[in-house]
């Protein structure tokens, strides 16, 4: 541990030695007693001081833990020598909330730290003493945090010294989003030739009926259908959809952020994949993820439970990496991409960059769906004329965009702040239905 | 974690400090009269302002707070001639519990919440200190009225004494001073 002298120190010897000599040259025992307890308090004090050799470890009861949830922080502390008074101060990190949730509320007063908060207790350690600090820390946001920075502070008897210690061995905790419940998802224009949920436009071995056709040799007997070839007078077979799996690609555009008190639009973005990507994964799909921004996370589509803690994994760290170069989608390996997936397209429509990566995707044939998350309701209400006029320009020139798309073949649908994301996937789905790229 | 109120010990630390300041600002005027007893008044004020300041905002108004106390202390007992002036000890005691106090103001932050028995530890230490400077102070005046030869033997006993005070505080603060731990 580090150790400093506080202020004390000179002060008292200061004024001890200034009163001694002023006693002595004034022949005065008066000031001689005055003085004397400043510099004697001093001498007991130096004297006794010891390096209380603090032990210190921090774990977190969980690595996982959902929006909303509480992990617990553990700080255990072990003196060898006395401590009298151990500040504990814990940084915690935005997105997370300690225990009574505003200043003066608890036992642990939260101190507000540019983005971050402390939460800080001072105790006493007799020596040999183990004691287990527990901080309940509520999940607020998504995000993969790092918990565990504790800064130490060990004073001794007489305040002279401190001992200043920063423990920064960081416990991982991963917070998802509540995934929402979700009955109908955006349907793919071309499956995949695994079996899966979709019907698939071909036809071929399934349950949902097509169409018929006269029968021919090697045609099984129970797909004749009899009502039909007595009426024709000739042998008709029914032809069925085949129920098939999809490549579904969750696009992220994670240039830019808009914020505002209510959240953000990258908060809604990655909640909304994390719900469709645990929604596609049920339905047997195979979910890859592109997170396209300033730094640039690929996820090659794949299924099951292990594909979708890796992609609620990816998506924790998602995040908003400010540049200036230019992305496009020629720097995705072409695995991640694959031909005939839908692509759902979770933007803002504010960069540039992200804008013309989905005109991209749309020249290359892709099956694009694209999730306008409306930045408009976090900009903040217009404040006068000129702020409402550059609002009704900024509206217009996104609608503007929107249709821009849908020329082009995609179904584009805004997500306004109060909209559940269950209704914007039943208007991309009407929409598509509109130009002909859902089946009916 | 219990759930108790924010911190309070600052302001109150803080406000029993300038209490006891006014109180060692205030006694040495009950023992002048006149002219000199205006002047003293002025320097009470300043060293009520400074203690004051010290113990609620600046803590490092410490040391001038204490000298201008002691300094007005030492008029008062320089003019009242050759008798020894029996309050010393009370002064000490008082300038030492005034010293704690305005410390633990400063040390203890608002936002870091004290557990109890950190409190009653520092109290009782202060509390200790007060009463151990107050034996100090009277111990050392009976020191002083007890015939030890003249004046010039007495002189060097104690110019003999307080640098040997000061050589010990010296010594042992460069056995404990600031060291940065290896790596």
């Amino acid at each position: 541990m580090t150790r400093r002298p506080t202020a004390k120190i000179p002060t008292y010897v200061g004024v001890a030695a200034l009163v001694l000599l002023a006693g002595l040259s004034l022949g005065r025992p008066e000031l001689v007693a005055v003085a004397a307890p400043l510099a004697v308090l001093v001498v007991a004090g130096l004297a006794g001081a010891r390096d209380p050799e603090l032990a210190a470890e921090v774990t977190v009861d969980r690595e996982r833990a959902l929006v909303g949830d509480q992990v617990t922080v553990e700080l255990h502390l072990e003196a060898a020598a006395r401590v009298e008074r151990l500040e504990v101060l814990l940084v915690v990190p935005p997105g997370m909330e300690g225990p009574a949730g505003g200043p003066g509320g608890s036992g642990l007063g939260p101190r507000s730290a540019g983005a971050t908060r402390t939460w800080a207790v001072a105790v006493t350690l007799a020596a040999g003493e183990r004691r287990t600090l527990a901080v309940p820390l509520t999940c607020r946001r998504w995000g993969a945090y790092w918990l565990g920075d504790v800064h130490l502070r060990a004073h001794d008897r007489f305040r002279l010294f401190t001992w200043e210690r920063h423990l920064d061995r960081h416990a991982g905790v991963k917070v998802f989003p509540v995934p929402e419940a979700l009955r109908a998802l955006v349907r793919p224009f071309e499956t995949q030739v695994s079996t899966g949920s979709h019907v698939a436009a071909q036809r071929g071995d399934g349950i949902e009926f097509a169409d018929l056709r006269p029968f021919l040799p090697g045609d099984r007997p129970r797909s004749i259908n009899w009502r039909a070839t007595a009426r024709r007078g000739t042998l008709m077979v029914n032809q069925r959809h085949p129920e098939r799996a999809t490549d579904v690609v969750l696009f992220l555009d994670s240039f830019l952020d808009v914020r505002g008190p209510a959240g953000s639009t990258l908060d809604r973005a990655v909640g909304a994949a994390a719900s469709l990507a645990s929604a596609y994964l049920r339905q047997r799909d195979r979910v890859g993820l592109v997170s396209f921004g300033g730094f640039v996370q690929w996820l090659q589509p794949g299924s099951g439970q292990a594909a979708l803690y890796r992609l609620l994994d990816t998506l924790m760290e998602t995040q908003v990496f400010a540049t200036a170069a230019w992305k496009g989608i020629r720097h995705l390996p072409p695995r991640t991409l694959p031909a005939k997936s839908l692509v759902v397209a979770l933007t803002p429509l504010v960069d540039e960059r992200g804008v013309a990566a989905l005109f991209d995707l749309l020249a290359r044939g892709y099956d694009l769906a694209v999730v306008d998350i409306s930045p408009l309701a976090h900009a903040g209400p217009a404040g006068g004329e000129w702020d409402a006029l550059a609002t009704r320009l900024w509206a217009l020139e996104r609608e503007t965009l929107r249709h821009r798309y849908q020329r082009l073949g995609a179904a584009v649908v805004e997500w306004a702040d109060a909209t559940h994301l269950q209704q914007v996937l039943l208007e991309v789905e009407a929409c598509r239905r509109r130009a002909g790229l859902a089946p009916r | 974690m219990p759930a108790p109120r924010r911190a309070r010990t600052p302001l109150a630390c803080g406000l029993a400090a300038t209490v006891v300041a006014a109180a060692l600002a205030a006694a040495p005027l009950a023992a002048v009269r006149g002219s000199l007893r205006q002047a003293l008044a002025w320097l009470a004020a300043l060293g009520l302002l400074l203690a004051a300041g010290a113990a609620l905002r600046v803590g490092g108004l410490l040391a001038p707070a204490l000298a201008v106390l002691v300094a007005e202390y030492t008029v008062v007992v320089v003019r009242g001639g050759d008798r020894v002036d029996a309050a010393a000890p009370l002064v000490g005691a008082g300038l030492l519990l005034y010293a704690e106090l305005a410390s633990w103001a400063r040390e203890a932050r608002p936002r870091v919440r004290d557990e109890r028995p950190v409190v009653t530890a520092r109290a009782a230490v202060v509390a200790a200190s007060t009463l151990a400077a107050l034996a100090l102070g009277a111990l050392i005046l009976l020191a002083a009225a007890v015939p030890a030869g003249g004046g010039l033997d007495r002189l060097a006993v104690g110019v003999a004494a307080a640098t040997a005070t000061l050589a010990l505080v010296v010594v042992l603060a460069r056995r404990t001073s600031t060291r940065e731990p290896p790596g």
